[in-house]
């Protein structure tokens, strides 16, 4: 039969060609420079608006706010490019810290124990989570809104709604108030995060299925892609995100409250969809979720610098990032 | 005399509905439309054939408004239009039916069809009897059978389709574009079709009818026009035109030649006895004791009519369906198929029915989706290989002929017969010892379509067992050594090649053993 011979034979990439595939891989998204921009002109005008904005200090401080919403993002990414939405991020911090505080005041007092149940604990409500999605087809959507109130009701039951003192300061060394290479912690356990979340996503077996899984389930299916445990371990991933989140702030605050951080599910889905992922799947990249969260941290703090009313603080920043994902789409 | 002049009126359609004049469209660089010409007249069906990418969606796009025409002229019934909206062409009474249909599933046949014009009682309350009523009567009128009650989800494919051009024609249409309608009907629901597109041009509405299929052009066409590379390539008179002119139209003389002697070279080959893939008595919810045995090198074609069981062999075989009794070998070997991992594992692979559901990730590069069922063998401790992974994809671009950029080029952007070759390129390496097609040709025009048939031809000779359902008779024809025909969910009968003449046999088998059940014949044939 007559060979059959291709139009276009690529040639094979040069060494400068792979290095800008690398740029382009880790800022893609539906108009690569778009994010960036929109994060530029903002740090622009809060600079000539506000004469403390721009200090080393200051970004520092944008950093460490951005830190509990940078962490789960990362997970929330992996999440949402599988097509499914973890609603429960927040609750799962809370339940983990307490837990984490608990396991530390019950046992000898150790960081580790701690670190473990932190970790431990959120990883099982996402593989409940997870489990629930993918075994009884129920939507994630609904799954996670129940473990959303299930969770936080957990979290307020074990000590009646007290909060749990914390007194290591190992604990408070290694995940708060530290600093790594002289970075400060919390903003080192991002990084880390993120990292992991780079390498897992684009460089990751894991990754490659997880765009499968999220940009065609059937398919994924078809070319033999056992989706429901890629999707379980996208929910395992994220509870254990959340649960290093718990440690990070309860060793900022040298306490576990139970009522922590309500509604911060939102922030940390904003910060996924302004860095690119499509809510319907199959796109998405670790950078442009970091950015997506730094715009929001930026946000928040820009405006309490510029002394706008906590109010009108949500209307804007509600607006903005309205207006930011319009921006960003086709 | 008044009579018979009325009649002739009729069957010789001469009012100029539609005519398209030197209509140009650029995309960018690429000259989509060159200077193309089309006239449709009242009361005819006109074929509009071309390879993919040659210019027919195009074409149908901007008469549907969707695209706007750089230069050139449409008129309709001798008026001027422009159209710059769907909607501003609609008002001109053209209606298109797409492949992909638009209709609202959770929605009965009777409320699509009067989606939006609902006959409406005091304080908008929707006159739900009298919504029937009038559905009812139209279907009637059109001697369409569909139930108007039912869910428009639930129904067959082709039924959906059906009410679809029912939808068409109720509004006030002129001309009638139907883009592939038959892809995926079986010949008795072609059947319908026809008749209902008879009806329509009764009435004195046009019809564009776009297709790959050429025998339906000489069956139910009056006039033909070819487009290729997006300049017209001939307009025929159908009843003066045979299949050879027309293929010479549609992919330049020169390759058409080679098709042909290609289709003529293909080599009979000796099949080793052994079979690599062999059902016996295999039951569950949709087969009843399949009998079924594949040789290593041979093309086993699935005969049967939509929801015969075909597509469900497939399946059991690839671990969707369980098995619920009965036996599979592989090579020999006894093996419970316990899910698609485990079957790609035993080295089975299947191209599904549904390249864009179940094939591929559209969104996806080629790489991507080549890579997608081997992830395991471009890894390393979990790792991914990435230039082994692009390497293998750009060998696999190559050696399909993928018409296509390079390996990371998104699969949305190609044509379907590239799309097609891009989910072979899925299980082209390591050689699959079963390879499961479903349709492998549907919306795939007739150059791709020969390259495909030597793609599946190269892995049979390679040693792959090729199993493959189609309800092109001619295809089926034209690749297998050897054909079963299924019928509710059993194997009524397996014929070899030289048992059957030429597809119009197999027709009248297939129509046999439908009527008679599988029982009875069964028995006859033994």
């Amino acid at each position: 039969m007559t060979e059959l011979i291709a139009p276009n034979v690529v040639a094979s990439s040069t060494r400068s060609d792979r290095r800008r595939k690398l740029v382009q891989k880790l800022l893609r998204g539906e108009r690569p420079y778009m994010l960036y921009i929109a994060f530029v002109i903002l740090l622009v005008v809060f600079s000539l608006s506000s004469p403390w904005f721009l200090s080393i200090d200051n970004f520092l401080n944008i950093g460490r706010q951005t830190t509990l919403v940078s962490i789960i993002a990362v997970g929330m990414t992996f999440i949402i490019i599988a097509r499914q939405i973890d609603l429960s991020v927040a609750s799962t911090l809370a339940l983990s810290g307490m837990a984490a505080a608990l396991a530390m005041s019950q046992i000898d007092n150790s960081w580790i124990v701690g670190a473990v149940a932190g970790l431990g604990t959120g990883a099982l409500v996402g593989l409940i989570n997870g489990i629930l999605t993918t075994q009884l087809s129920i939507p994630s959507f609904l799954v996670t809104l129940g473990s959303l109130s299930m969770a936080r009701g957990l979290a307020m039951m074990v000590t009646n709604t007290k909060p749990v003192i914390i007194t290591n300061e190992t604990y408070f060394a290694i995940f708060g108030e530290g600093s790594f290479l002289g970075i400060p912690v919390p903003i080192a356990w991002t990084l880390a995060a993120m990292i992991v979340g780079i390498l897992l996503l684009h460089y990751n077996v894991f990754g490659r299925r997880i765009y499968a899984v999220g940009g065609n389930p059937t398919a994924a299916l078809y070319s033999g892609i056992n989706t429901k445990l890629i999707t379980t371990t996208a929910f395992v991933l994220t509870g254990a995100l959340a649960g290093l989140a718990a440690l990070v702030l309860s060793a900022r605050s040298h306490a576990a409250r139970p009522d922590v951080v309500q509604g911060m599910e939102l922030d940390v889905i904003a910060a996924v969809i302004l860095g690119g992922c499509s809510l319907f799947g199959g796109r998405g990249y670790i950078l442009g979720t970091l950015f997506g969260s730094l715009i929001i941290g930026t946000l928040n703090n820009g405006l309490v610098l510029l002394g706008v009313s906590s109010p009108m603080q949500l209307v804007i920043k509600g607006a903005i990032i309205v207006a930011a994902v319009a921006f960003t789409k086709r | 005399m008044e009579l018979s002049g009325s009649v002739a009126a009729e069957t010789r359609p001469s009012a100029s509905l539609a005519m398209v004049r030197a209509i140009n469209k650029r995309f960018g660089g690429v000259r989509a439309l060159r200077d193309v010409n089309l006239e449709v007249r009242a009361g005819e069906v006109h074929a509009l054939l071309g390879e993919n990418g040659a210019g027919k969606s195009t074409l149908i796009k901007i008469l549907s408004g969707v695209h706007a025409l750089d230069s050139g002229t449409i008129e309709i019934a001798g008026k001027p239009v422009e159209f710059d909206s769907p909607a501003k062409s609609r008002e001109a009474g053209i209606a298109v039916v797409y492949q992909d249909l638009s209709l609202v599933e959770s929605l009965s046949v009777a409320d699509n069809l009067l989606l939006g014009r609902e006959p409406r009682g005091p304080f908008g309350f929707v006159r739900q009897r009298a919504l029937l009523a009038r559905a009812e009567a139209f279907l009637k009128e059109l001697g369409i059978p569909l139930d108007t009650r039912a869910t428009v989800g639930s129904l067959p494919f082709a039924y959906r389709q059906m009410t679809e051009i029912a939808k068409a024609l109720m509004g006030e249409v002129r001309l009638l574009i139907l883009d592939e309608p038959t892809s995926s009907l079986t010949s008795d629901e072609v059947r319908i079709l026809f008749d209902a597109i008879g009806k329509a041009t009764r009435r004195g509405v046009g019809v564009i009818y776009v297709t790959h299929r050429l025998n339906e052009v000489f069956e139910i066409s009056q006039r033909v026009t070819v487009l290729r590379d997006g300049a017209n390539a001939g307009t025929f008179v159908t009843a003066e035109t045979d299949m050879k002119r027309l293929v010479n139209a549609i992919v330049g003389t020169d390759r058409s030649a080679s098709i042909v002697s290609r289709n003529e070279r293909a080599p009979k080959r000796e099949l080793d006895r052994s079979p690599v893939l062999s059902l016996s008595d295999v039951s569950n919810d949709r087969l009843r004791a399949v009998d079924l045995s594949v040789v290593k090198g041979e093309i086993h074609g699935l005969a049967g009519l939509i929801g015969s069981g075909r597509t469900e062999i497939l399946e059991t075989v690839f671990g969707l369906r369980p098995l619920e009794s009965g036996a599979v070998e592989l090579e020999g070997r006894r093996w419970l198929p316990s899910g698609p991992a485990d079957a790609i594992e035993q080295g089975v692979a299947l191209v599904p029915e549904d390249r864009h559901m179940q094939g591929l990730v559209l969104d996806h590069s080629i790489e991507r989706n080549v890579t997608l069922p081997r992830i395991p063998h471009f890894s390393r401790w979990g790792w991914m290989q990435q230039r082994a992974a692009a390497r293998r994809a750009e060998a696999a671009v190559a050696r399909l002929a993928v018409k296509a950029q390079g390996a990371s080029s998104l699969v949305r952007t190609l044509s379907g017969g590239n799309q097609q070759k891009v989910v072979f390129g899925k299980w082209n390496d390591p050689r699959p010892r079963v390879l499961l097609l479903d349709e492998p040709t549907v919306g795939v025009d007739v150059g791709a379509r020969e390259e495909i048939y030597a793609v599946i031809r190269n892995a049979a000779r390679d040693g792959s067992g090729v199993l493959v359902v189609s309800s092109d008779l001619v295809e089926l024809i034209e690749l297998c050594d050897r054909i079963s025909v299924i019928v509710n969910g059993h194997v009524a009968r397996t014929l070899a090649r030289g048992e059957i003449d030429d597809a119009e046999e197999l027709h009248h088998l297939l129509q046999m053993y439908q009527a008679a059940g599988p029982g009875p014949l069964q028995e006859l044939s033994a």
